[in-house]
């Protein structure tokens, strides 16, 4: 018999007992659409961290000294800054490049003084696709250029120094060589994020005065961060880069720069992974209960079929083609609940901001997260989870089409 | 085929069955010795208990002897595999059944033609093969009603339509009037009749029918197993 009579024969079998079949099919489309909400929360808010993270200083890739990593201080550079932007922008995954200086720095203000995590920056090569501060400015305004006089404090920061717009606030750094440098600014700008570590921890400054005030060239600097259409290339781009530019420099990827972040995700992906294996099981068992119930009430009946002709293998591959159908049926009605779900998902989000006590962003591993969570689901992800349901309809249905195809027909038909 | 003499296409010899239930032994057949020629209408009857549906199950390559040998069209069914027996029975056997046996989500045209499908006989002459069968017993304007749209005695009719679709060398027909009335069964008797005479069909009855024994050319008997009287009628 050629297949497609197989298919039909399944198919009408399937009908037999249309209430079991279609609460099967219900059981794999309400697993489908969990694990498909649930890895489009996962790919979105992983893809939304790892991108924030990228924008609050590192970028998706990042080209920094080899010391700097373990050791950071501003006297660990890189030179030749210009070039290095160059090679990087030939490939078709970057989006963007900046280049920055990061570092310590003391503040003193007339008031008081205090250590600060200072980031240098170009105002007129940044903007908030590079740098996710770049309109967090509450009050004032960012730099005109990076010869710019002025500094931009964390809102907290600056309460701390007791100071205000307008207001002199010495910067303190230890040079290349050892020595301390000072530089006289002006708050031209407050930050306001809602994150702890920023709003309380960090300074901006203009690079260019920064380079001088450390006696940097104007090739010179700490950090070029190169920002990427899509995170998951950020491998693939740092490979490329640390071919052409060789061992003058390290070229990092998003999550060894932020080892932490890349931990939490880590973490929470294996997570999502186990609980997408036991909605598999779970779907697994509704196909293999369906199945073997459905091939032990016919076993007369492939008994028949045996007696007839049918070899073992027909029986098997007839049970199989019932599993494949439960799969593809599934898959569809699967598609059909979770389309509308996952477009809410997609385009409003759930605000779960009353659950963290009504803050407007939650800080995640160093990164201050949105409260709104939205689904975004990779197409890849899509067509892991399609595979796996259908893997799992087609090993569910082995063992019954096994037994169906060891079927003996004198014991089944019981003609004695 | 040579009319005169035809080759036996079923041979048993010395065949035993014994049926063990835990430690208790029962013998279902104690050494028959068989030959079944081609063209034959032969019924084995004998009254319940006698062994007449293990013969026609192990002839059918539905049962393994205990021991003896079975020969079908020369072959020794004990050295086929389970696929192989599985392409015998597909090839050279029709079963008819007393409770009918169609696959109940096939038509009466798929069900009679199922067979051909497995053989992968072209579409078009399966067509052809199934059409003229399904006139031959009856049942034209029916083919596409599924069992449960069909009466009994029209189950009876496909599955006999189903058995010879595939011209096997012997139809094993298992009781076939035992659940149809006797109108009906005359009518079935009728079709095999006409099928054995025009078609040359080998047809085995298990039976204890007497209109089944009536129109048998011949009635093997059996008696706890053993063959009491074989008589051969003209």
């Amino acid at each position: 018999m050629r297949s497609t009579g197989m298919a039909t024969m399944a198919w009408r079998n399937l009908r037999r007992n249309r209430r079991r079949t279609a609460l099967t099919v219900f059981g794999i489309s309400f697993g489908v659409l969990l694990a498909v909400i649930f890895t489009g929360i996962g790919d979105s808010s992983y893809a939304d961290m790892i991108d924030l993270a990228a924008r609050m200083g590192t970028g998706h890739v990042t080209v920094q000294h080899g010391d700097y990593l373990d050791t950071p201080s501003v006297s660990k550079t890189v030179t030749g800054t210009s070039k290095i932007s160059a090679l990087a922008a030939r490939d078709e995954n970057v989006k963007s490049i900046s280049t920055r200086i990061t570092g310590q720095v003391l503040l003193a203000t007339s008031a008081a003084s205090y250590g600060a995590a200072m980031l240098a920056i170009d105002p007129q090569k940044e903007n908030k696709d590079t740098f996710a501060l770049f309109d967090s400015v509450d009050e004032g305004a960012m730099f005109e250029s990076g010869a710019d006089k002025g500094i931009i404090l964390g809102a907290k920061l600056a309460q701390n120094l007791d100071t205000k717009m307008g207001r002199k606030v010495v910067y303190t750094l230890t040079d290349k060589s050892g020595e301390i440098v000072s530089g006289l600014a002006r708050v031209k700008g407050i930050l306001r994020t809602g994150s702890q570590s920023v709003d309380a921890g960090l300074c901006i400054l203009p690079i260019d005065t920064v380079r001088k005030t450390l006696g940097f060239d104007t090739d010179e600097a700490t950090q070029v961060a190169v920002f990427l259409y899509d995170q998951r290339n950020s491998e693939k781009v740092a490979q490329r880069l640390k071919k052409t530019i060789g061992e003058n420099a390290q070229v990092l990827t998003w999550d060894k720069s932020n080892p932490a972040l890349a931990g939490f995700i880590g973490m929470k992906v294996s997570g999502t992974v186990i609980f997408e294996i036991l909605i598999l099981i779970l779907i697994a068992a509704g196909i293999f209960n369906t199945i073997f119930v459905s091939v032990m009430e016919r076993m007369r009946e492939f008994g028949i079929m045996s007696a007839i002709g049918f070899s073992p293998t027909k029986i098997f591959s007839l049970v199989m083609w019932e599993s494949l159908w439960i799969g593809i049926i599934g898959l569809i009605s699967a598609a059909a609940i979770t389309a509308y779900p996952y477009y809410l998902m997609a385009t409003k989000g759930i605000d779960v901001s009353k659950m963290t006590g009504g803050e407007q962003s939650l800080e995640v591993a160093g990164v201050a997260m949105s409260p709104v969570i939205y689904a975004d689901i990779y197409p890849q992800s899509i067509l892991v989870i399609c595979l796996a349901v259908f893997g799992a309809t087609l090993l569910s249905g082995l063992y019954p089409a096994w037994r169906a195809g060891k079927v003996v027909p004198v014991e089944s038909i019981k003609l004695v | 085929m040579n009319a005169e003499n035809p080759k036996p296409i079923i041979v048993l010899e010395n065949l035993v069955k014994i049926y063990r239930q835990g430690k208790l032994e029962v013998p279902a057949v104690r050494g028959v010795n068989l030959e079944i020629k081609s063209g034959e209408f032969t019924a084995i009857s004998g009254p319940s208990g006698s062994g007449k549906t293990t013969v026609l199950n192990i002839i059918g390559a539905l049962d393994d002897p205990t021991d003896g040998k079975v020969f079908v069209e020369g072959i020794h069914l004990a050295s086929l595999s389970r696929s192989a027996l599985s392409k015998l029975r597909r090839d050279r056997i029709g079963f008819v059944f007393q409770a009918y046996n169609l696959i109940p989500v096939l038509t009466a045209f798929e069900n009679a033609e199922i067979v051909l499908a497995l053989q992968g006989v072209a579409v078009k002459d399966r067509r052809e093969r199934v059409m003229g069968l399904l006139a031959d017993v009856g049942l034209e304007g029916m083919e596409h009603r599924r069992p449960d749209q069909l009466s009994g005695g029209q189950q009876q009719r496909v599955a006999i339509a189903r058995a010879i679709a595939s011209n096997p060398a012997v139809v094993l027909a298992d009781e076939p009037t035992a659940n149809v009335d006797s109108s009906t069964a005359e009518k079935l008797l009728s079709i095999m009749e006409k099928l054995n005479r025009k078609q040359h069909v080998t047809f085995v009855f298990s039976t204890h029918d007497q209109k089944v024994m009536d129109r048998a050319r011949r009635i093997i008997h059996l008696v706890d197993g053993k063959i009491s009287n074989d008589e051969i009628r003209e």
